[in-house]
């Protein structure tokens, strides 16, 4: 713990599991105050537990990112506890694989309401509170490999991640001509081995190992080595760096 | 002056168009015309789309329009019956409608995002699924454009909006695109940069052509023949790409 983060506010969403938890962890090893935000309640005290271990600052909030209601409270509720917060990890999303023939309109809107309508909500009331406490903010919108290149049987899917990739650079600009600046990027984990995964292949070491053996740098993804991505995406350890697409996947965009 | 057969890149084929009745819509419409195609023109101004397919049909080619919201599922249940009544088959999708405006990021409201959204990215995946339904139908392959932009790129203050949609057709396609080689349909984006059309009526162009590696304004027709090549088979090895026109914007 260097202590890179101390004095700062991070709210993180999706943080009741897989990557968002772990970014807490990470978050707070470096001095942050962390608020872990989501739908399940039992998973984000955890996590606020977990943080609380450490030694550092946590406090959990229910949050359904689809809800421009929820975004106010959350915002609300983190200024009142540690001030307005220097940054937000707008991690929450869901994974959807159906070919295109079974993919409804119902489908559709679902995954696009979490996705993209949940991030850009969150971009727009992290501007909106930046703006008004005067912080030199940071975000990352967590994307996906998914939001660079292309997969089968998720079209629905890459279109959400692809919005989130782009929307990432506009909010950059928008962000850099704001006093004081802030930041945008966006990360793009590969297969990382979360619940998002797991929940619908199985927990399943032949599996993990298929994964890794097809990983240029054959090792499983770690939702701590998004934490690590996302540390320095939300430090000054990246100062100079907005509107930037940072691939974390072992290597199988390069393949 | 008519092109000879062996010229007509697109004899045979049928073409569904949206956002047809002007601007680069127009532009592909009446190019796959010229080239062979019976084309289906979509739109959401009847007006203005059963002029621009009278056009066509003037010069002796096979075009209709069907008044159409991109965004509506039975809108393209409806365009499909018509296309399939008409011409019956599918063989290539331009998903070209779109809308567009100006608005910083921290005042926007959800309902503009959303609104934008259902036409310009919702829209293309409903008109994917049903014209890949159709091309399934005859099993013989066909092409579809997504018609994205630099600002699925780029980044453009203003159009966080615009952004979200651009940028996930430039997805919508290189999934789809390994979703559905192996039926010989192929899938691509277009990336148009500043092309001189009703929606960059309000730019300054002077500025903004300083800016372009070409030194001007792209015109619909430079976006048509970028379709043409991607529709017909000369662009038969090209799937899942980016094909930018934009003078060079985005090289810099």
């Amino acid at each position: 713990m260097t202590g890179k983060l101390t004095n700062r506010t991070i709210v993180v969403t999706g943080a009741t599991k897989g990557i968002g938890r772990e970014a807490c962890l990470a978050l707070a090893r470096e001095g942050a105050n962390v608020v872990a935000t989501g739908r399940d309640k039992k998973g984000g005290l955890e996590t606020a537990a977990l943080v609380s271990d450490l030694g550092g600052a946590c406090l959990y909030l229910p949050h359904d990112i689809r809800k421009e209601d929820d975004w106010c409270n959350v915002f609300a509720k983190v200024t009142e506890r540690f001030g307005a917060p220097h940054g937000l990890v707008n991690n929450a999303g869901i994974f959807f694989v159906k070919p295109l023939a079974d993919t409804t309109e119902e489908d559709f809107d679902n995954i696009y309401s979490i996705n993209v309508e949940g991030t850009f909500l969150g971009v727009r009331r992290a501007f909106q509170s930046f703006a008004a406490s005067k912080t030199q903010g940071a975000i990352v919108n967590v994307s996906s490999l998914m939001g660079q290149v292309g997969f089968p049987n998720a079209i629905a899917y890459c279109a959400t991640k692809g919005a989130i990739t782009a929307m990432t650079k506009t909010a950059a600009l928008e962000g850099a001509a704001m006093a004081p600046k802030v930041r945008v990027n966006s990360l793009h984990p590969g297969v990382i081995w979360t619940p998002m995964i797991t929940g619908i292949f199985g927990d399943d070491k032949a599996l993990s190992d298929a994964f890794a053996a097809d990983t240029p740098l054959k090792m499983i993804g770690l939702p701590e080595y998004m934490a690590d991505a996302i540390t320095f995406l939300i430090s000054d350890d990246s100062a100079y760096v907005t509107g930037a697409e940072l691939t974390a996947d072992g290597g199988r965009g390069a393949d | 002056m008519q092109k000879s057969d062996s010229e007509r890149e697109l004899a045979g084929k049928v073409a569904i168009i949206t956002g047809a009745s002007r601007g680069i819509g127009k532009a592909v419409a009446a190019k796959f015309a010229r080239n062979g195609a019976r084309v289906v023109l979509t739109g959401r101004n009847a007006e203005a789309g059963v002029a621009t397919a009278k056009e066509i049909a003037d010069d002796g080619l096979d075009a209709i329009f069907v008044k159409a919201d991109q965004g509506s599922e039975a809108d393209w249940t409806a365009v499909l019956a018509y296309t399939q009544g008409a011409f019956g088959r599918v063989d290539i999708l331009v998903a070209n409608a779109g809308i567009s405006n100006n608005v910083p990021t921290a005042r926007m409201e959800l309902a503009q995002f959303r609104d934008l959204n259902r036409v310009n990215l919702k829209g293309p995946f409903l008109g994917l699924k049903h014209c890949v339904a159709a091309m399934r139908r005859h099993g013989e392959g066909g092409s579809v454009v997504l018609m994205s932009s630099i600002v699925g790129m780029v980044g453009v203050p203003g159009y966080i909006h615009y952004s979200a949609a651009k940028g996930g057709l430039r997805l919508m396609a290189k999934a789809a695109a390994l979703e559905l080689g192996a039926e010989k349909i192929r899938v691509n984006s277009i990336h148009p940069g500043m092309i001189r059309t009703d929606m960059t009526a309000a730019f300054d162009q002077t500025v903004l052509a300083s800016r372009i590696p070409l030194g001007k304004f792209g015109e619909a027709e430079d976006i048509a023949n970028a379709a043409l090549f991607l529709a017909s088979d000369r662009g038969k090895f090209v799937t899942g790409i980016q094909l930018v026109v934009d003078g060079g914007w985005t090289v810099q």
